[in-house]
């Protein structure tokens, strides 16, 4: 048997490498594109000046030379400028604009998730419910949105870009993402489905026996479990942000980058991607951190022998 | 008729009509018609979906769509029922490394939000081999892992490497072991699920890609130019709601589009649940 620490010790050094391991893939795959980077910002056929841009970008010395500089600038905060999307304007002021609005458009459509999932947990919401919020959500994001998108614009006209109807654009937002793609319906089934298998046991059985409360026991078991599909949904949710946020209008990291990937900003795809995978990252701490608070729990917890040596 | 014929049939027949919607579409849409009765023409007038705001017919949108995400969906799904097969099987031979391996991808492939993936990957795919295609591969990688870690759970509780040896003892000839009695007896729904599923994802994903693109009016990632997917159409229905144009019908036609992928995705995976 594997030591207690390994699964969240993996997760720890993925949490390290992700956000190094994005741009280094990115960036070979820049430089294993036909041509040569500096062109894509400054083709030789239309501008000139192309020698002295990819010196001030970084772009003139080979791949690692760039990574090295640019992971070196972005843990200072510096992701460089923008190649087309703005271009010329520091990345990190694109980021520092539409990270809140994701961060706000992803802990608002987990709200009625974590809802779902306290409910089946406790039983509040039954099983006959599933079937409807399956349905639900085999309902794409992609048709909610444009639904939700148009509602807006009818309801607010032209004034579809003020504060209140950004307000709404967010709630709307939140609510396909929370709903659509089967975000919910998996939630509540899958909890559902661990709490089952988990009632099952015998130790619950004998809980119940001695009057305790079921759920308090099979919490601390199930929790590493809940905490994985957790991050599973909230990664699920991040993908599904990027059409919500286009077509909503959300000017959050998807909507930047898919700015960039039209536009073959690399220098906005790299900092985007590299924002998604210190989410990514997070969770992996976050997770790893409840996987040992729970191995701690269970190493305090009387091992059989103790108890049956006060027995004797 | 039992509901797994029914839905075998149902799953049968909106296939049908996809393929054939697919191998009926025209390489280019008609000209555009002079005659102003035809623009926004409604179904009755110009059946059997009506036309767009130059008079040419929708169901070209419809067959041009199929056309583009019918093969790579496929690809896509195949690609993940065979790595979900190998899973299952690769935990019947019982090799704790290969399982430590798979788990390890999983992990590392999971560990980032898909669309993010797709996105860079249609940014680095050189213009040349762009289309639906490497991206719906691409999409297929990432889901394989959980395919392939929910075949392996499937064959744990067989009894993994214990259910092969006891076949073999009854003299079972290994092919047949694996085949028949692990890949088509026990494996089976599971595996046509994860390829139902990739099948669907790609689906939208080409959908919410070209859309994305058709709100910007700019050139999709995953077909040419010359090719109208059915995002054209739910855009033509945005408008609808939003502008007031009279393209109801197209709104009507693209999430029948959507629900009739849906309905495949659905029928195939209930008709081939476990008994």
């Amino acid at each position: 048997m594997k030591a207690w620490w390994v699964r969240p010790g993996v997760r720890l050094l993925a949490a390290v490498l992700l956000p190094l391991l994005v741009p280094a893939i990115i960036t070979a795959l820049i430089w294993a594109l036909p041509g040569d980077p500096s062109e894509i910002i400054c083709p030789k056929a239309t501008c000139s000046g192309t020698a002295e841009l990819a010196a001030r970008w970084h772009l003139d010395k080979g791949a690692w030379s760039f990574f090295v500089q640019w992971v070196g600038n972005a843990v200072h905060g510096d992701f460089g400028n923008s190649w087309r999307v703005e271009q010329g304007l520091p990345v990190a002021d694109l980021l520092v604009d539409s990270v809140p609005v994701t961060v706000k458009l992803v802990v608002l459509s987990l709200i009625p998730i974590l809802l779902g999932v306290v409910g089946a947990a406790t039983g509040l919401l039954p099983a006959r419910t599933d079937g409807l919020f399956s349905a639900v959500g085999l309902v794409p994001a992609l048709v909610f949105s444009l639904l939700g998108s148009a509602a807006i614009v009818v309801k607010f006209g032209a004034g579809a870009f003020d504060s209140e109807a950004n307000l709404w654009r967010l709630v709307v937002g939140a609510a396909v993402l929370g709903f659509s793609d089967g975000a919910f319906a998996s939630a509540v089934s899958g909890v559902r489905g661990v709490f089952s298998a988990e009632r099952n046991q015998r130790y619950v059985s004998i809980a119940i026996l001695r009057g305790e409360r079921p759920l308090a026991n099979m919490l601390p078991n199930v929790a590493p479990a809940l905490t994985g599909q957790l991050r599973a949904r909230i990664l699920h949710l991040l993908s599904g942000a990027v059409v919500v946020e286009v077509v909503l209008g959300l000017t959050g990291v998807g909507d930047l980058l898919w700015s960039g990937t039209l536009k073959q900003d690399f220098g906005v795809v790299l900092a985007a991607a590299t924002t998604f995978a210190c989410f990514s990252a997070f969770l992996l701490v976050v997770q790893a951190a409840v996987e040992v608070g729970v191995a701690l729990h269970v190493r305090r917890a009387p091992v059989l022998a103790d108890v049956a040596r006060v027995a004797a | 008729m039992s509901s797994r014929r029914f839905s075998a049939g149902l799953a049968l027949a909106a296939f049908a009509a996809l393929f054939l919607l697919a191998i009926t579409a025209p390489a280019h849409l008609s000209d555009a018609t002079l005659e102003p009765s035809m623009r926004f023409a409604s179904p009755s007038v110009l059946p059997p979906f009506g036309a767009d705001r130059l008079g040419r017919p929708l169901l070209q949108y419809a067959q041009q769509g199929a056309e583009i995400v019918i093969g790579p969906a496929l690809a896509a799904a195949c690609f993940v029922a065979v790595l979900s097969i190998a899973g299952g099987l690769l935990r019947c031979v019982g090799d704790q490394r290969v399982d430590a391996l798979i788990q390890g991808l999983g992990e590392v492939l999971g560990a980032l939000p898909r669309m993010v993936v797709i996105l860079v990957a249609a940014l680095l795919i050189p213009s040349t081999s762009r289309g639906l295609l490497p991206l719906a591969l691409v999409w297929a990688l990432l889901a394989a892992p959980g395919a392939m870690d929910e075949a392996a759970a499937v064959a744990e509780r067989l009894g993994g490497a214990r259910f092969v040896e006891a076949l073999r003892a009854h003299g079972f000839s290994w092919s047949r072991v694996f085949l028949y009695h692990i890949v088509a007896l026990n494996l089976r729904p599971v595996v046509v699920r994860q390829a139902a599923e990739v099948l669907l994802q790609v689906t939208f994903l080409e959908l919410g890609l070209s859309y994305l693109a058709v709100q910007g009016n700019e050139a999709s990632f995953t077909h040419p130019d010359s090719l109208k997917s059915w995002a054209d159409l739910l855009y033509m229905g945005y408008t609808a709601i939003g502008l007031g144009t009279p393209t109801w019908h197209a709104l009507a036609l693209g999430l029948g589009l959507v629900a009739l992928t849906t309905v495949i995705a659905r029928s195939t995976t209930t008709a081939v649940r476990a008994r």
